[in-house]
């Protein structure tokens, strides 16, 4: 029983990099503060939606479609922190916002909440971690991941898997027995919506949902594919997470699209410390995580230097688990 | 032939933090102490969902969350309140007695 359950708050904690008055003040959540930066959200939403709409019939439509889908992917950062019941203090908010950005992105909310705390358990640890992203053996298969391709079909095929009823055995692994009917039972509304969705377009004629939505999602989504590789790919499959995990210095306009999930290592640290309260423990976990000054570019660097063999690949280290 | 239950001090009253949890051992046993409006509660410190110790957590009151993946329970009762958490803390009964927290085990 007293075999201590190391996770990364208490190695914080051990450390003596954090107190626990410092930590219960961070983890104070607000409304206020999740609707403030929500509110902000929307209206870089509406702006690029509003260029998508007045570009049409113009050679601009494309551009102003993909400016829309990297906003649009972005729904991704708000449904993670949502899953970790940060942005709002209202547990129920967390949830409905949660759903919302989840059937926007065709990421089932209650699903992704299961696998992503096995990414928290076992981050970075080959075999166990459900999110890992591989870092990839040559630069052919880098521009593959970032083509999306491999991961819509993976979103596609479980969603599909689920509303036949059918849970992997991987899934296995992090869905709790009381809990795979719901997620079932989830994806089944989800894709009943869906249908729906275009059978109402397809009676109406009316192809907003195309426009706005599904071609801006298809088109942005190498974008996040990109940004989700910064969090892991390239640091080594260690436990520790000193090591495992990489904070990347973003500009203000992406920390904003990004709800300060830039600051990864510091999530890792405390995931229930709120995304307006990361850029604090940032500051105070100065030297105890690992931080990419150049950004997500500087990432990308760090990753095709271990990819074309100019710096030795952080994953020839092994996994611990 | 089943043990005898008895009261055992874990926690000295002047070191229970107010309004929030504190940790303390029984043996080998992680206890976490919590201070409500409503009394003192005693629970094991592990979360049922994957073992975390919630004396890490945030203690808004009335509920611990899990530190790791934000599981939710209710400290007066051990009840789950919020996935990933679903099954119940193990609670200790407990009682405050010679400036002490005490749980009968």
């Amino acid at each position: 029983m007293n075999d201590e359950v190391l996770t990364p708050i208490s190695q914080a904690m051990k450390e003596g990099v954090i107190t626990r008055a410092e930590l219960r003040q961070l983890m104070r959540r607000s409304n206020f503060a999740g609707f403030l930066h929500l509110l902000k959200f929307i209206v870089v939403l509406a702006i690029t939606g509003t260029l998508v709409i007045v570009s049409f019939d113009t050679l601009w439509l494309i551009p102003a479609m993909f400016a829309h889908g990297i906003i649009v992917v972005h729904h991704f950062s708000l449904q993670h922190e949502c899953c970790h019941y940060t942005p709002f203090r209202s547990r129920w908010l967390n949830e409905v916002v949660g759903n919302y950005c989840g059937f926007l992105l065709v990421i089932p909310n209650k699903y992704f909440r299961y696998e992503h705390c096995n990414h928290h358990t076992f981050t970075q640890q080959k075999g166990y971690d459900p999110e890992l992203i591989e870092l990839p053996i040559s630069l052919s298969r880098y521009l593959w991941y970032l083509s999306s391709i491999p991961y819509w079909y993976a979103q596609f095929e479980a969603l599909i898997r689920h509303v036949f009823g059918r849970i992997s055995k991987s899934e296995e692994e992090f869905i709790p027995v009381e809990e795979r009917r719901a997620v079932i039972v989830e994806a089944r509304t989800y894709f009943a919506l869906y249908l729906l969705i275009i059978a109402g377009s397809v009676a109406l004629d009316w192809w907003g949902a195309l426009w706005l939505w599904w071609i801006p999602m298809f088109l942005g989504e190498p974008v996040m594919r990109a940004i989700r590789m910064t969090e892991h790919v390239g640091r080594p499959n260690v436990t520790d997470m000193k090591e495992n995990t990489r904070t990347n210095l973003v500009t203000r306009p992406m920390r904003l699209l990004c709800w300060n999930m830039n600051y990864h290592a510091e999530h890792h640290y405390a995931s229930s410390v709120p995304f307006h309260a990361l850029p604090d423990l940032h500051r105070r976990l100065t030297g105890f995580v690992h931080v990419e000054k150049r950004g997500y570019l500087g990432a990308h660097i760090d990753i095709i230097s271990q990819i074309v063999g100019r710096t030795p690949r952080a994953d020839a280290t092994g996994s611990e688990a | 032939m089943k043990r005898e239950r008895k009261w055992h001090n874990i926690l000295p009253l002047g070191d229970l933090v107010s309004g929030d949890v504190t940790p303390a051992r029984l043996g080998r046993l992680d206890l976490a102490v919590y201070d409500t409006e409503e009394g003192v509660f005693v629970s094991l410190a592990r979360c049922t969902h994957q073992g975390a110790n919630l004396c890490y957590g945030y203690f808004d009151g009335f509920a611990i969350e899990c530190p790791l993946h934000q599981g939710l329970f209710d400290v007066r009762t051990g009840k789950p309140l919020a996935a990933p958490a679903t099954r119940k803390l193990r609670m200790l009964d407990c009682r405050i007695a010679d400036g002490m927290v005490q749980v009968l085990r």
